[in-house]
This record gives structure tokens, sequence and C-alpha cells, in this order.
């Protein structure tokens, strides 16, 4: 099962351009990920510019309006994620809890849609969705 | 440089709706087009967050909640990797996802950290092993 480790930092809603973690933290955070990948378990990680350097964009009435960020409504912003495969639910939530996290920051944990989650019919739909994964070369085995 | 579009989750997405036929249609043939472009990278979508869990960190404490988080008004509920030249390439992107009037949808987009804008705080050693964890992460999907 592949789940999202999705880490959410609270005070990154109204982090500058340009804010990057200190290296302390980072040496921390890759023996983590470090332990993460000897594991087996890590398929993807990556860290997110802070929402001030973003945008969202919004379909009200079929047509796009975009603002930009920071998005001054948002309370909780996401920072980074991680994505794993593991066994169960659980593994996923010890490994979230093995993360070096500091109080101000949760972790969140989503089970990412495999398509066999889906009846027939959807599949049907959707087929083609993973070649099309296969293909953009990030996709789980 | 990567971007991270999210596609914000809401009441559909959260009560385990899934997308019709013809939204999964036109999602398909977006899908395809950025294939095409050759800037897709990954696109999944997630469980509601009612499967979900949160971690909550206090010094060496864990605690864990489990979901749905209804109290959060800033659940994903899927998302795309995408490979551009510009914040505005992503935009045009997004602006084209095929999203219908009548929905509350928001897509947010987020630059991704590459190892140089970490600058000092990325050492050589550092940055040598996150080089070899992503290779090697790479490596075991395949």
């Amino acid at each position: 099962m592949r789940f999202m480790m999705l880490m959410i930092p609270k005070g990154y809603e109204t982090a500058a351009p340009g804010t990057v973690p200190d290296a302390k933290a980072v040496e921390a955070m890759m023996k983590y990920n470090q332990a993460l990948q000897q594991a087996g378990v890590l398929i993807a990680l990556d860290g997110l510019h802070p929402p001030s350097m973003g945008a969202r964009v919004s379909f009200e009435g079929g047509k796009p309006k975009v603002t930009d960020g920071p998005f001054t409504e948002a309370k909780e912003v996401l920072g980074g994620y991680w994505m794993i495969d593991v066994k169960s639910k659980q593994e996923a939530i010890e490994w979230a809890s093995r993360c070096p996290g500091s109080p101000n920051e949760v972790i969140e944990i989503r089970q990412v849609q495999e398509l066999s989650d889906f009846p027939e019919d959807v599949q049907k739909a959707a087929s083609g969705f993973q070649e099309m994964q296969a293909q953009a070369g990030q996709r789980a085995k | 440089m990567r971007f991270m579009i999210l596609v914000k989750a809401d009441k559909n997405s959260e009560a385990g709706v899934l997308p019709d036929e013809k939204l999964l249609t036109d999602m398909g043939k977006y899908n395809e087009e950025l294939v095409k472009a050759g800037v897709l990278l990954a696109a999944e979508g997630l469980q509601a967050s009612s499967k979900g869990a949160r971690v909550k960190f206090s010094g060496n404490k864990r605690t864990v909640v489990d979901g749905p988080f209804a109290e959060t008004k800033e659940l994903i509920a899927g998302f795309w990797l995408i490979q551009v030249k510009s914040k505005e390439e992503a935009i045009e992107w997004v602006k084209r996802v095929p999203f219908s009037g009548d929905t509350e949808a928001v897509i947010e987009i987020r630059q991704v950290f590459e190892a140089e804008d970490f600058g000092d705080a990325l050492s050589p050693e550092l940055k040598e092993q996150e080089n070899r964890l992503r290779a090697q992460a790479t490596a075991q999907r395949k």
C-alpha cells in the first residue's frame, strides 16, 4: 500500500519567499530519510518552497482565476511530503512517528488511490492511467 | 523547475464520492497532454482523510489522531508533479485542468525545492547523500 506522509509545518503559511530550513534541521531529516530508504519503503520525497512563492487557481463559473501567494486565509499549508510503500496504515504511522518533527509540525498520513480501489466501470474510463504513470517515470511497482 | 500542483479536497472527495466517467475521460485527455508535452513526473489521487491519520510532535512524545480532519479547510485530494520552465508555465497548465463550473475546485501551485536552493545549509556530504538516496529510491521502483 502506498501512503503519502504530508508534512504540515505551522507558521510556514506566512514564511517569506526564499525561506529554507537550517542546516541542523536538514541534517536530522536526512538521517530519517536514509532510514526510510534503507528499509526499502521510500518511493519519493520533496520539499516545497513557501506558499508566498506559489499561486492558487480557482474555477468558479468554469473560468480559471489566479491568486498569487501567500494565501492569507490558509491556516495550514504543506511543507513537503514522502511517498512510502508499506504493508499497513499502522506501519505508515510508525514511520511518521520516527520523524524528527518539531512541536509546530504535524504529519498527515493519507493512502494513495490505486486503480483497483475503483469500481470496474471507473477503471475502464481511467484505462491508460497506469501506462501514463509508468511513462512519467515515478510510479512504484 | 519542478512544481507540485495540489488539488484541494471538497465535500465529494472527502465523502469518498468517485469522479464520474465524464470527468475521468476529460482528466485522462488532460493527463495525456501533460505526458505528450513531457512535463508530467507523477500524478496520484488520495483516499479521503477519514481513512488517514495525523501524527503530532512534542519533544519525544508522539500523538496519533485518526481522520477525518473536518476542522481543516486545507485538505488535499490529489496532486500532479510537473517539470516546466517557469511558474507562469505551471499556471498555464493548471488553468487548462478540465474542472467544470459547478465545482468549488481550488488548485495550489508550489515550487519544489532543488538541492541547490539550500545553499550552504546542504553540505557537500549531505548533497551527495541526498543524490544517492534519490537514485536508490528510483532504482527500487524499477
